[in-house]
């Protein structure tokens, strides 16, 4: 029977270079701090000899503009490509060094899609759409030089209004779940994004967070108390920047009731980062 | 206020380096046929980012499109 092995979360722009430019010398120290933290999330995760790597994040308006915009969305097929972007500029630079290709594990992938469509689950599929640094950064910033696990990129629409809601989201890892516990594999999965920056998608208040709103929601997740989470709303996640943690809902509706351990809040002008894992023995 | 003109107007300049390379060299020609008011269409023209955003163009386009990225 398979099982989720590993849980995380994690901030998704892991470049010190940009943080430096955005907030200066503590900018670059902070992240390399919180990647640190993530690259030794992604040793515990290797360590657990996993089959697959589950990747919930959003696009950047990247994948899906504008000819359609999915709720929630799996990449299907052998394989994903990284992003193409000419002159890259901000967040996109952080894709340049990386690797192009990246496998996918499409037996798991079929699964969630398949039965997801059977038990209400109406998910968008993609054979074609790249994956932008919200799965990237992530991902090779946990496995450094060695191998990458198989991929099931998992697209939830954050930005581009209306979303799908926070209850919906825990919804959709709790099917996650369901599909790893009837399968032989040994999954991981992990949420990208936030915590709280862009309040509003606002660019005068680009360099604004909100902390408080930040904490509460770290609080309800180390006590493993998720029922207030379903509760936020999209005018709650809109006006504190916290638009990202719609995915995070997805990873903790996978990992429930689990308790989440904080491994790196770092407050920065521009973004609270953020890393955590939660534990699943 | 067309969302989505805007947006996708944002979206073919940082996808597509042909059109970026004609607007960069003459605005008012490369948006003549695009469904515009006139607020949206003065703010292209003046590469004005943040106006952009306030008339709904979607923050990390007008934070990347590559040569007009507000930081």
């Amino acid at each position: 029977m398979g099982r989720i092995v590993f849980g995380g979360a994690m901030s998704h722009v892991l470049d010190p270079d940009y943080y430096d430019r955005a907030c200066g010398a503590v900018g670059r120290r902070m992240v390399e701090e919180a990647m640190a933290e993530i690259a030794q999330m992604g040793e515990r995760f290797s360590a657990t000899r996993p089959d697959a790597l589950v990747v919930v994040a959003d696009d950047h308006l990247n994948a899906f503009s504008f000819n359609a915009v999915p709720a929630m969305c799996v990449r299907i097929g052998r394989s994903v490509q990284r992003m193409s972007q000419d002159h890259a500029e901000a967040f996109d630079k952080v894709l340049d060094h990386m690797p192009l290709t990246y496998p996918l594990h499409e037996d798991l992938a079929n699964a969630i899609l398949e039965q997801g469509l059977q038990s209400g689950f109406d998910l968008a599929l993609s054979w074609e759409a790249p994956v932008d640094h919200a799965f990237l950064s992530p991902v090779n910033t946990m496995h450094g030089p060695r191998p990458i696990p198989p991929l099931v990129p998992i697209w939830i629409n954050c930005f581009v209004a209306p979303q799908p809601t926070a209850r919906r989201c825990f919804a959709l890892g709790q099917h996650i779940a369901r599909v790893v516990a009837r399968s032989p594999w040994k999954v991981g999965i992990i949420a990208t994004g936030g915590l709280s920056h862009f309040p509003e998608l606002s660019l005068p208040r680009v360099g604004e967070t909100d902390t408080v709103f930040d904490r509460r929601l770290i609080h309800w997740m180390e006590r493993g108390e998720h029922e207030p989470l379903l509760e936020l709303t999209g005018d709650e996640l809109h006006k504190s920047g916290s638009h990202e943690f719609l995915n995070w809902m997805v990873l903790l509706g996978a990992v429930s009731p689990a308790r989440a351990d904080v491994r790196y809040f770092g407050e920065l002008p521009r973004i609270n980062l953020a890393a955590v894992e939660w534990s699943l023995a | 206020m067309s969302r989505y003109e805007v947006n996708s107007l944002l979206y073919r300049l940082k996808k597509d380096p042909e059109f970026r390379a004609r607007f960069v060299a003459d605005p008012s020609a490369a948006l003549a046929g695009a469904d515009l008011s006139e607020a949206e269409r003065a703010a292209f023209v003046a590469r004005d980012m943040r106006r952009i955003n306030e008339l709904g163009g979607y923050l990390h386009l007008v934070m990347s499109i590559p040569g007009m990225a507000a930081h």
